[in-house]
Protein backbone atom coordinates (compact mmCIF):
# COMPACT_ATOMS: atom_id res chain seq x y z
CA UNK A 1 0.00 0.00 0.00
CA UNK A 2 1.54 3.35 -0.98
CA UNK A 3 2.12 5.65 1.99
CA UNK A 4 1.06 9.27 1.82
CA UNK A 5 3.91 11.75 1.82
CA UNK A 6 4.50 13.08 5.28
CA UNK A 7 5.81 16.48 4.23
CA UNK A 8 3.24 17.23 1.51
CA UNK A 9 1.29 20.29 2.66
CA UNK A 10 -0.29 21.69 -0.49
CA UNK A 11 -3.06 20.00 -2.45
CA UNK A 12 -1.99 18.65 -5.81
CA UNK A 13 -3.22 20.61 -8.87
CA UNK A 14 -5.40 17.64 -9.79
CA UNK A 15 -7.10 17.74 -6.39
CA UNK A 16 -7.58 21.51 -6.61
CA UNK A 17 -9.18 21.25 -10.06
CA UNK A 18 -11.41 18.45 -8.84
CA UNK A 19 -12.61 20.46 -5.85
CA UNK A 20 -13.33 23.44 -8.07
CA UNK A 21 -15.18 21.21 -10.51
CA UNK A 22 -17.35 19.82 -7.73
CA UNK A 23 -18.12 23.28 -6.37
CA UNK A 24 -18.93 24.37 -9.97
CA UNK A 25 -21.46 21.53 -10.28
CA UNK A 26 -23.26 22.79 -7.19
CA UNK A 27 -23.38 26.29 -8.64
CA UNK A 28 -24.50 25.17 -12.12
CA UNK A 29 -27.55 23.08 -11.24
CA UNK A 30 -29.80 25.94 -10.21
CA UNK A 31 -28.50 28.74 -12.42
CA UNK A 32 -31.33 28.14 -14.87
CA UNK A 33 -33.96 29.20 -12.36
CA UNK A 34 -35.94 32.33 -13.23
CA UNK A 35 -35.19 35.53 -11.34
CA UNK A 36 -38.93 36.09 -11.15
CA UNK A 37 -41.99 34.31 -12.46
CA UNK A 38 -44.53 35.94 -14.78
CA UNK A 39 -48.28 35.65 -14.94
CA UNK A 40 -49.78 33.66 -17.80
CA UNK A 41 -51.98 36.62 -18.70
CA UNK A 42 -48.92 38.88 -19.13
CA UNK A 43 -47.00 36.26 -21.09
CA UNK A 44 -49.89 35.82 -23.52
CA UNK A 45 -49.70 39.52 -24.33
CA UNK A 46 -45.91 39.53 -24.91
CA UNK A 47 -44.53 39.26 -28.44
CA UNK A 48 -41.68 37.01 -27.35
CA UNK A 49 -42.75 35.51 -24.02
CA UNK A 50 -39.71 34.89 -21.83
CA UNK A 51 -38.26 35.20 -18.32
CA UNK A 52 -34.72 36.09 -17.26
CA UNK A 53 -32.77 33.41 -15.41
CA UNK A 54 -30.39 33.75 -12.46
CA UNK A 55 -27.35 33.57 -14.76
CA UNK A 56 -28.70 36.41 -16.93
CA UNK A 57 -29.81 34.15 -19.78
CA UNK A 58 -33.37 34.09 -21.10
CA UNK A 59 -35.83 31.24 -20.95
CA UNK A 60 -38.32 31.36 -23.82
CA UNK A 61 -41.83 29.98 -23.66
CA UNK A 62 -43.52 28.32 -26.63
CA UNK A 63 -46.65 30.18 -27.64
CA UNK A 64 -48.58 27.00 -28.34
CA UNK A 65 -47.89 25.78 -24.79
CA UNK A 66 -49.11 29.08 -23.37
CA UNK A 67 -52.21 28.87 -25.53
CA UNK A 68 -52.81 25.31 -24.39
CA UNK A 69 -52.56 26.43 -20.77
CA UNK A 70 -54.86 29.36 -21.46
CA UNK A 71 -57.42 27.04 -23.03
CA UNK A 72 -57.60 25.08 -19.77
CA UNK A 73 -58.15 28.13 -17.55
CA UNK A 74 -60.58 31.01 -17.24
CA UNK A 75 -59.46 34.66 -17.14
CA UNK A 76 -59.13 34.85 -13.35
CA UNK A 77 -57.05 31.70 -13.26
CA UNK A 78 -54.85 33.03 -16.06
CA UNK A 79 -54.09 36.00 -13.82
CA UNK A 80 -53.23 33.71 -10.89
CA UNK A 81 -51.00 31.21 -12.66
CA UNK A 82 -47.32 32.15 -12.57
CA UNK A 83 -44.84 30.63 -15.00
CA UNK A 84 -42.56 28.76 -15.26
CA UNK A 85 -43.95 26.17 -12.84
CA UNK A 86 -41.23 24.82 -10.57
CA UNK A 87 -40.62 21.09 -10.23
CA UNK A 88 -38.54 20.29 -7.17
CA UNK A 89 -36.38 17.21 -7.11
CA UNK A 90 -36.05 16.13 -3.52
CA UNK A 91 -34.03 13.66 -1.53
CA UNK A 92 -36.27 10.80 -2.68
CA UNK A 93 -35.11 9.88 -6.18
CA UNK A 94 -38.39 8.22 -7.12
CA UNK A 95 -40.54 11.28 -6.81
CA UNK A 96 -40.73 14.97 -7.67
CA UNK A 97 -42.86 17.76 -6.29
CA UNK A 98 -44.49 20.64 -8.10
CA UNK A 99 -44.31 23.80 -6.04
CA UNK A 100 -47.64 25.57 -6.26
CA UNK A 101 -48.82 28.70 -4.59
CA UNK A 102 -52.42 28.47 -5.78
CA UNK A 103 -55.01 25.86 -6.67
CA UNK A 104 -54.68 26.61 -10.36
CA UNK A 105 -51.54 24.44 -10.69
CA UNK A 106 -53.45 21.57 -9.15
CA UNK A 107 -56.12 21.95 -11.83
CA UNK A 108 -53.53 22.03 -14.63
CA UNK A 109 -51.56 19.02 -13.38
CA UNK A 110 -54.72 17.04 -12.80
CA UNK A 111 -55.97 17.85 -16.33
CA UNK A 112 -52.62 17.15 -17.95
CA UNK A 113 -52.18 13.81 -16.17
CA UNK A 114 -55.86 12.98 -16.42
CA UNK A 115 -56.03 11.96 -12.77
CA UNK A 116 -56.87 13.68 -9.49
CA UNK A 117 -53.93 15.15 -7.57
CA UNK A 118 -53.84 16.70 -4.12
CA UNK A 119 -51.87 19.63 -2.81
CA UNK A 120 -50.06 19.17 0.49
CA UNK A 121 -48.06 21.96 2.14
CA UNK A 122 -48.01 23.92 -1.13
CA UNK A 123 -46.73 20.99 -3.17
CA UNK A 124 -48.14 18.36 -5.47
CA UNK A 125 -46.19 15.11 -5.26
CA UNK A 126 -45.89 13.05 -8.42
CA UNK A 127 -43.78 10.07 -9.50
CA UNK A 128 -41.20 9.90 -12.28
CA UNK A 129 -43.47 8.34 -14.98
CA UNK A 130 -46.02 11.10 -14.34
CA UNK A 131 -43.25 13.66 -14.41
CA UNK A 132 -42.23 12.46 -17.89
CA UNK A 133 -45.82 12.81 -19.05
CA UNK A 134 -46.09 16.31 -17.60
CA UNK A 135 -42.77 17.42 -19.13
CA UNK A 136 -43.88 16.11 -22.52
CA UNK A 137 -46.83 18.50 -22.44
CA UNK A 138 -45.13 21.44 -20.74
CA UNK A 139 -41.54 21.54 -21.98
CA UNK A 140 -40.93 25.25 -21.64
CA UNK A 141 -43.47 26.15 -18.97
CA UNK A 142 -41.88 23.96 -16.30
CA UNK A 143 -38.34 24.07 -14.89
CA UNK A 144 -36.45 21.79 -12.53
CA UNK A 145 -35.27 22.94 -9.12
CA UNK A 146 -32.74 20.91 -7.20
CA UNK A 147 -33.89 20.92 -3.63
CA UNK A 148 -32.02 23.37 -1.38
CA UNK A 149 -32.02 20.58 1.21
CA UNK A 150 -29.53 18.72 -0.97
CA UNK A 151 -27.70 21.67 -2.50
CA UNK A 152 -27.22 23.79 0.62
CA UNK B 1 -7.32 -0.75 -3.00
CA UNK B 2 -7.85 2.92 -3.84
CA UNK B 3 -4.82 5.18 -3.97
CA UNK B 4 -4.25 7.41 -0.93
CA UNK B 5 -4.28 11.20 -1.10
CA UNK B 6 -1.01 12.88 -0.18
CA UNK B 7 -1.72 14.70 3.10
CA UNK B 8 0.01 15.35 6.37
CA UNK B 9 -1.19 12.91 9.04
CA UNK B 10 -2.68 15.55 11.37
CA UNK B 11 -6.10 15.97 12.94
CA UNK B 12 -6.69 19.18 10.94
CA UNK B 13 -6.11 17.30 7.71
CA UNK B 14 -8.55 14.62 8.88
CA UNK B 15 -11.23 17.26 9.49
CA UNK B 16 -10.52 18.78 6.06
CA UNK B 17 -10.76 15.39 4.41
CA UNK B 18 -14.06 14.68 6.14
CA UNK B 19 -15.40 17.98 4.84
CA UNK B 20 -14.24 17.13 1.34
CA UNK B 21 -15.89 13.73 1.59
CA UNK B 22 -19.22 15.25 2.63
CA UNK B 23 -18.98 17.75 -0.27
CA UNK B 24 -18.20 14.95 -2.71
CA UNK B 25 -21.12 12.85 -1.44
CA UNK B 26 -23.49 15.80 -1.75
CA UNK B 27 -22.30 16.52 -5.27
CA UNK B 28 -22.68 12.83 -6.13
CA UNK B 29 -26.33 12.92 -4.99
CA UNK B 30 -27.06 16.00 -7.10
CA UNK B 31 -25.20 14.70 -10.12
CA UNK B 32 -27.07 11.39 -9.93
CA UNK B 33 -30.42 13.19 -9.71
CA UNK B 34 -29.41 15.35 -12.63
CA UNK B 35 -28.30 12.34 -14.64
CA UNK B 36 -31.61 10.58 -14.11
CA UNK B 37 -33.50 13.70 -15.20
CA UNK B 38 -31.26 14.19 -18.24
CA UNK B 39 -31.71 10.54 -19.24
CA UNK B 40 -35.47 10.85 -18.93
CA UNK B 41 -35.47 13.98 -21.10
CA UNK B 42 -33.06 12.37 -23.56
CA UNK B 43 -35.33 9.34 -24.05
CA UNK B 44 -38.34 11.59 -24.51
CA UNK B 45 -36.45 13.75 -27.01
CA UNK B 46 -35.30 10.63 -28.88
CA UNK B 47 -38.91 9.44 -29.17
CA UNK B 48 -40.05 12.89 -30.30
CA UNK B 49 -37.21 13.10 -32.83
CA UNK B 50 -38.14 9.77 -34.39
CA UNK B 51 -41.77 10.86 -34.54
CA UNK B 52 -40.87 14.25 -36.04
CA UNK B 53 -38.62 12.60 -38.63
CA UNK B 54 -41.34 10.20 -39.66
CA UNK B 55 -43.80 13.07 -39.86
CA UNK B 56 -41.41 15.10 -42.02
CA UNK B 57 -40.87 12.17 -44.38
CA UNK B 58 -44.61 11.60 -44.69
CA UNK B 59 -45.26 15.29 -45.28
CA UNK B 60 -42.47 15.51 -47.85
CA UNK B 61 -43.71 12.51 -49.79
CA UNK B 62 -47.25 13.92 -49.78
CA UNK B 63 -45.89 17.31 -50.86
CA UNK B 64 -43.90 15.88 -53.79
CA UNK B 65 -46.93 13.96 -54.95
CA UNK B 66 -49.16 17.05 -54.71
CA UNK B 67 -46.53 19.18 -56.49
CA UNK B 68 -46.15 16.72 -59.34
CA UNK B 69 -49.92 16.56 -59.77
CA UNK B 70 -50.11 20.37 -59.74
CA UNK B 71 -47.19 20.62 -62.18
CA UNK B 72 -48.87 18.08 -64.42
CA UNK B 73 -52.11 20.03 -64.31
CA UNK B 74 -50.69 23.54 -64.87
CA UNK B 75 -47.39 22.83 -66.55
CA UNK B 76 -44.01 23.72 -64.97
CA UNK B 77 -43.63 27.15 -66.53
CA UNK B 78 -47.13 28.34 -65.64
CA UNK B 79 -46.79 27.00 -62.10
CA UNK B 80 -43.42 28.64 -61.56
CA UNK B 81 -44.81 31.93 -62.83
CA UNK B 82 -47.64 31.76 -60.33
CA UNK B 83 -45.42 30.70 -57.47
CA UNK B 84 -42.85 33.49 -57.91
CA UNK B 85 -45.45 35.91 -56.53
CA UNK B 86 -46.03 33.75 -53.48
CA UNK B 87 -42.45 33.97 -52.22
CA UNK B 88 -42.38 35.17 -48.62
CA UNK B 89 -39.72 35.63 -45.98
CA UNK B 90 -39.75 33.01 -43.30
CA UNK B 91 -39.68 34.19 -39.72
CA UNK B 92 -38.26 31.82 -37.16
CA UNK B 93 -37.88 32.93 -33.58
CA UNK B 94 -34.79 31.35 -32.07
CA UNK B 95 -34.50 31.42 -28.31
CA UNK B 96 -33.21 29.14 -25.63
CA UNK B 97 -34.54 27.38 -22.60
CA UNK B 98 -32.78 25.99 -19.59
CA UNK B 99 -33.28 22.41 -18.55
CA UNK B 100 -31.46 21.20 -15.41
CA UNK B 101 -28.43 23.36 -16.21
CA UNK B 102 -28.38 22.63 -19.96
CA UNK B 103 -29.16 25.42 -22.39
CA UNK B 104 -31.32 24.05 -25.19
CA UNK B 105 -32.32 25.94 -28.33
CA UNK B 106 -35.95 26.65 -29.04
CA UNK B 107 -37.25 27.49 -32.53
CA UNK B 108 -40.68 28.68 -33.47
CA UNK B 109 -41.94 29.34 -36.99
CA UNK B 110 -43.99 32.50 -37.03
CA UNK B 111 -47.15 32.72 -39.10
CA UNK B 112 -47.05 35.81 -41.30
CA UNK B 113 -50.81 36.02 -40.78
CA UNK B 114 -51.59 36.37 -44.50
CA UNK B 115 -54.81 34.61 -45.38
CA UNK B 116 -53.86 34.53 -49.10
CA UNK B 117 -50.81 32.68 -50.36
CA UNK B 118 -49.84 35.33 -52.90
CA UNK B 119 -50.71 33.57 -56.14
CA UNK B 120 -53.77 34.18 -58.25
CA UNK B 121 -56.60 31.95 -57.06
CA UNK B 122 -58.53 32.36 -60.30
CA UNK B 123 -55.80 31.01 -62.57
CA UNK B 124 -54.71 28.16 -60.29
CA UNK B 125 -56.33 24.94 -59.20
CA UNK B 126 -57.00 23.35 -55.82
CA UNK B 127 -54.03 21.03 -56.54
CA UNK B 128 -51.71 23.96 -56.07
CA UNK B 129 -53.55 25.01 -52.91
CA UNK B 130 -53.03 21.52 -51.55
CA UNK B 131 -49.31 21.61 -52.43
CA UNK B 132 -48.94 25.04 -50.78
CA UNK B 133 -50.70 23.84 -47.64
CA UNK B 134 -48.51 20.75 -47.47
CA UNK B 135 -45.34 22.79 -48.00
CA UNK B 136 -46.28 24.95 -44.99
CA UNK B 137 -46.77 21.85 -42.87
CA UNK B 138 -43.45 20.53 -44.16
CA UNK B 139 -41.69 23.74 -43.07
CA UNK B 140 -43.18 23.45 -39.60
CA UNK B 141 -41.99 19.85 -39.40
CA UNK B 142 -38.45 20.88 -40.49
CA UNK B 143 -38.23 23.57 -37.80
CA UNK B 144 -39.55 21.17 -35.17
CA UNK B 145 -37.09 18.48 -36.21
CA UNK B 146 -34.18 20.96 -36.19
CA UNK B 147 -34.94 21.89 -32.60
CA UNK B 148 -35.42 18.31 -31.46
CA UNK B 149 -32.27 17.06 -33.16
CA UNK B 150 -30.11 19.78 -31.63
CA UNK B 151 -31.65 19.13 -28.21
CA UNK B 152 -30.95 15.45 -28.69
CA UNK B 153 -27.25 16.12 -29.43
CA UNK B 154 -26.82 18.58 -26.56
CA UNK B 155 -28.51 16.27 -24.08
CA UNK B 156 -26.35 13.35 -25.20
CA UNK B 157 -23.18 15.45 -24.72
CA UNK B 158 -24.33 16.58 -21.27
CA UNK B 159 -25.22 13.02 -20.26
CA UNK B 160 -21.72 11.89 -21.27
CA UNK B 161 -20.12 14.68 -19.25
CA UNK B 162 -22.33 14.02 -16.22
CA UNK B 163 -21.67 10.28 -16.44
CA UNK B 164 -17.92 10.92 -16.38
CA UNK B 165 -18.33 13.06 -13.25
CA UNK B 166 -20.54 10.44 -11.58
CA UNK B 167 -18.05 7.67 -12.37
CA UNK B 168 -15.11 9.78 -11.19
CA UNK B 169 -16.90 10.48 -7.93
CA UNK B 170 -18.11 6.94 -7.43
CA UNK B 171 -14.95 5.05 -8.35
CA UNK B 172 -12.10 7.48 -7.68
CA UNK B 173 -12.79 10.54 -5.54
CA UNK B 174 -15.00 9.08 -2.80
CA UNK B 175 -13.07 5.77 -2.38
CA UNK B 176 -9.77 7.71 -2.22
CA UNK B 177 -11.12 10.07 0.41
CA UNK B 178 -12.58 7.21 2.42
CA UNK B 179 -9.34 5.22 2.21
CA UNK B 180 -7.26 8.22 3.31
CA UNK B 181 -9.63 8.98 6.18
CA UNK B 182 -9.44 5.34 7.31
CA UNK B 183 -5.64 5.40 6.99
CA UNK B 184 -5.41 8.56 9.11
CA UNK B 185 -7.80 7.13 11.73
CA UNK B 186 -5.71 3.97 11.98
CA UNK B 187 -2.57 6.06 12.22
CA UNK B 188 -4.00 8.11 15.12
CA UNK B 189 -5.21 4.97 16.90
CA UNK B 190 -1.74 3.49 16.49
CA UNK B 191 -0.21 6.64 17.96
CA UNK B 192 -2.59 6.44 20.93
CA UNK B 193 -1.65 2.82 21.53
CA UNK B 194 2.09 3.68 21.34
CA UNK B 195 1.53 6.53 23.80
CA UNK B 196 -0.27 4.23 26.24
CA UNK B 197 2.46 1.58 26.00
CA UNK B 198 5.13 4.24 26.58
CA UNK B 199 3.31 5.58 29.65
CA UNK B 200 2.97 2.08 31.08
CA UNK B 201 6.69 1.50 30.60
CA UNK B 202 7.56 4.84 32.23
CA UNK B 203 5.22 3.99 35.15
CA UNK B 204 6.98 0.66 35.65
CA UNK B 205 10.41 2.36 35.55
CA UNK B 206 9.28 5.01 38.05
CA UNK B 207 7.84 2.31 40.36
CA UNK B 208 11.16 0.43 40.32
CA UNK B 209 12.82 3.63 41.46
Amino acid sequence: MPKPLQDEVKQSPYERVLQECLRGELRVVNTGLPQSQKRLMDLLNEEHPHVVCNDGSTHFFKKNELEYLASMLDTDEQRTLVLPMLIELGANQGEAAIICAAEVEEKIVSKALNMPVTREEGMIRIYKPQLALLRKKFKTTTVYVFSPKIVA
Amino acid sequence: MPELIKVRPTKIELVKLKRRLSLAQRVQKIVKDRLSILTMEFLQTAKDTVEAKRKLLDESSKLYKALSVAAGYHGYIAMEKELIASEADLKVIAGSRNMAGVRLPSFELIDNGKPMRGYNLVDTSSWLDRAAQLSEECLRAIVELAELQRNFELLAMEINRTKRITNALEYIVIPRLQATINYLKMKFEERDREEKARLKRVKVLVARG
